[in-house]
């Protein structure tokens, strides 16, 4: 029974962190960031990584020492002990030591993608409106203000120029939504009432999932989008025929 | 999973059942399964070498030929990015796992008899594979099953707008409803006279959504499975209208011949294909909105002669008019009209700049112009006065349209404002998180 139990274990231990060695064989990983502050996000989810992953394989490791060292039939009486003071102490100083250094390395990542002083200085792109259950992104027209007749709406594609930052306000129309999309390393919930403004820089052109990450309601999982990322002049023309789109006097359905 | 017949022919022939099996029978003949689904080819369709099972195809190449030249481009700029591993594997011809299409048996099938013909040479058989992905389009037998996967939940399996998610007559989850597609109408779309849609109106649909309901934009989906889509609702609708011609038909004659239901069936589709003339078409540019344009428009709004849009979408729009409403036994207001589905209906509240239509000014125009088939919003863009004038003139009608849509802009300004001390950036905003 010792042996099966310390087996056991051990085979938790190994499959544990086999999962994590071998996940870029099986796309079980993170998609290819794209992103001009994903890398940064990245680092701190590694070190994160690093740290539970070396106290994983400590823990995992004792627990497996101990089903094997003291799981034979009991022979003695067992001891009383109290506890130890400095062992306490160190892994009480070690985990939170390792909290504050967690808190002041993440701490320039976080200013950076989410305090509105360090935004970039470009007037917003787009409305990006969730609503059960789907994405719309509304375009300003030529008088470049929102929520006025000559808007633009795209449903379910948010188109962006590659290498620029974007700046888009975040809106909900009815319950708290979140829009995240994986290859960017970006989330940011949408609540109903508020108006959210988000930024990012894509550096690779392509289309990326855009997904809702709050359940909200049961179509939740139908809720995607597609961050669709082009050129300068590729977006030029495409906010350009859209507009054309717009003023169309419907010649286009004659047959 | 199979057909049945809608609860209204049940209900109407509890008395014959011999008659309800009979039109169940009929349509099977007509339409097939949802495992086998297509129309069938009458002898005339055969003769002229005619398949309503293809839209794809040219009229002299056998199919429809429903499909302009510009949306088979599009349907074959899509199937390169949907099929693109695909066809990276048969340039290297490596055929493993080629035929594993979970929303489209039937080409998994087409792909797989290709894989495995021993008499086909290797160029030949990697030039077929080619040519299936880069022209595919859906037959009706994948089309039912993407819409099993992904319509199904609400629209119900014959199309009657009842599937789980819908909720139950009672308790329905939705509102409004998942469209019935059984009546044969479709609320918005680019065609007056109330005809029937056409396939590029659905389509619209599909990639638009229908904002402010439970109808998501389908984008996700290539344009060949949208088209795919498209042809199997056109079908369910039709099935539908067939159902119910052949219920009346059967109350007016108490019997039903055996070619009664054919006569149905082409009597529907030609319903269908003659859509194609009725489209709403502004000749000439968009005129832009001028403030003096939109004064003329809320003059029309409220005037009861001209536009008479105030008496039920209310005097600021808001979709309160006081014909929307009646009273019922307990003095209760309750919604004055209901639909063709015969769910009670309110007329649109026009300040939320929701347009369920589409909100270019073209898809105003059109609702105003030919009124929302189904729903008691009328047309008026042909309605004319004792003395044989229009009613709206093109240019009130854009004076209409504009009004109309300008008073979205009013909630911008109220309900779209910074909210809990959130600056929109760009507007002032700024200063830390």
């Amino acid at each position: 029974m010792r042996i099966l139990l310390t087996l056991l274990f051990l085979a938790l231990l190994v499959l544990g962190v086999w999962t994590f060695t071998d996940a870029h064989n099986h796309a079980w990983w993170l998609p290819p960031n794209v992103s001009s502050y994903g890398g940064d996000i990245d680092r701190l989810f590694y070190l994160i990584l690093w740290m539970v992953g070396f106290f994983f394989v400590l823990t995992e490791g004792l627990l497996v020492w101990c089903v094997f060292n003291f799981g034979r039939k009991r022979t003695t009486k067992a001891d009383f002990t109290h506890g130890h003071h400095k062992l306490e102490l160190v892994w009480t100083a070690v985990p939170g030591l390792l909290l504050l250094v967690i808190t002041f390395t993440q701490m320039q990542t976080w200013a950076k993608v989410k305090f509105k002083s360090n935004f970039p200085d470009v007037k917003p792109i787009c409305e990006v409106w969730a609503s059960q259950f789907d994405w719309r992104m509304r375009y300003p027209g030529d008088d470049g203000k929102f929520g006025t007749v000559d808007d633009i709406e795209n449903p379910f594609e948010f188109v962006v120029p590659v290498n620029e930052p974007i700046l888009f306000n975040l809106r909900s129309r009815d319950v708290i939504h979140s829009f995240f999309v994986p290859y960017l390393r970006l989330k940011q919930d949408a609540m109903p009432g508020m108006v959210i403004p988000v930024w990012f820089q894509v550096e690779k052109e392509g289309s990326y999932d855009l997904v809702c990450a709050e359940l909200c309601g049961w179509g939740h999982y139908k809720m995607a989008g597609r961050l669709k990322v082009v050129s300068r002049a590729a977006y030029d023309a495409w906010l350009k025929k859209s507009k054309e789109e717009m003023n169309s006097n419907g010649s286009e359905d004659k047959s | 999973m199979h057909y049945t017949l809608s609860t209204a022919t049940k209900t109407s022939l509890a008395s014959a059942p011999e008659v309800q099996d009979q039109i169940l029978g009929s349509l099977e003949m007509l339409f097939g399964t949802p495992q086998n689904p297509s129309y069938l080819r009458t002898k005339d369709w055969a003769d002229a070498e005619f398949d309503p099972n293809h839209a794809e195809l040219a009229a002299d190449a056998g199919g429809t030929g429903e499909l302009a030249e510009s949306e088979m481009n599009g349907v074959k700029a899509d199937n390169l990015v949907r099929f693109r591993s695909q066809l990276e594997q048969v340039a290297r011809r490596d055929y493993a796992g080629l035929a594993e299409f979970k929303s489209a048996p039937h080409l998994s099938d087409r792909v797989a008899a290709i894989v495995a013909d021993k008499e086909l040479a290797e160029d030949k058989r990697q030039a077929d594979l080619k040519a299936l992905f880069e022209n595919y389009y859906p037959s009706l037998r994948d089309s039912t099953e993407l819409y099993r996967q992904q319509c199904l939940h609400c629209h119900g399996v014959e199309g009657g707008g009842d599937g789980p998610t819908a909720g139950s007559v009672e308790h329905p989850f939705l509102d409004p409803r998942p469209r019935d597609y059984r009546l044969g109408k479709f609320k918005f779309t680019a065609v007056k006279d109330k005809a029937r849609p056409r396939r590029q109106d659905l389509y619209r649909v599909l990639d638009q959504g229908v904002y402010g309901t439970a109808m998501p934009s389908f984008r996700r989906f290539s344009a060949a499975e949208r088209w795919g889509l498209v042809d199997y609702v056109r079908m369910l609708a039709i099935r539908g209208e067939v159902e119910h011609d052949l219920v009346i038909t059967f109350q007016d004659d108490e019997h039903l011949t055996a070619e009664a239901p054919l006569a149905a069936f082409q009597d529907v589709w030609t319903k269908w294909q003659a859509a194609k003339e009725k489209v709403v078409v502004f000749e000439g540019d968009v005129p832009a909105p001028t403030p003096a344009m939109l004064k003329r428009g809320d003059e029309l709004f409220h005037d009861a002669k001209k536009g008479n849009c105030a008496s039920c979408h209310g005097d600021m729009g808001l979709g309160d008019g006081p014909a929307a409403y009646k009273l019922d036994d307990q003095g209760h207001r309750v919604p004055a009209y209901t639909d063709d589905w015969g769910n009670p209906i309110l007329p649109r509240n026009l300040v939320q700049g929701l347009y369920r239509g589409g909100r270019r000014p073209i898809d105003v125009y059109r609702r105003i112009y030919a009124g929302i088939n189904g729903g008691p919003m009328p047309g008026i863009g042909e309605s004319k006065d004792a003395d044989g004038k229009l009613v709206l003139p093109p240019e009130d009608m854009w004076a209409l349209v504009h009004y109309v849509r300008s008073l979205s802009e009013r909630d911008e300004a109220v309900a779209g404002g910074p909210i809990h001390g959130m600056t929109p950036p760009g507007e002032g905003g700024g200063g830390g998180n």
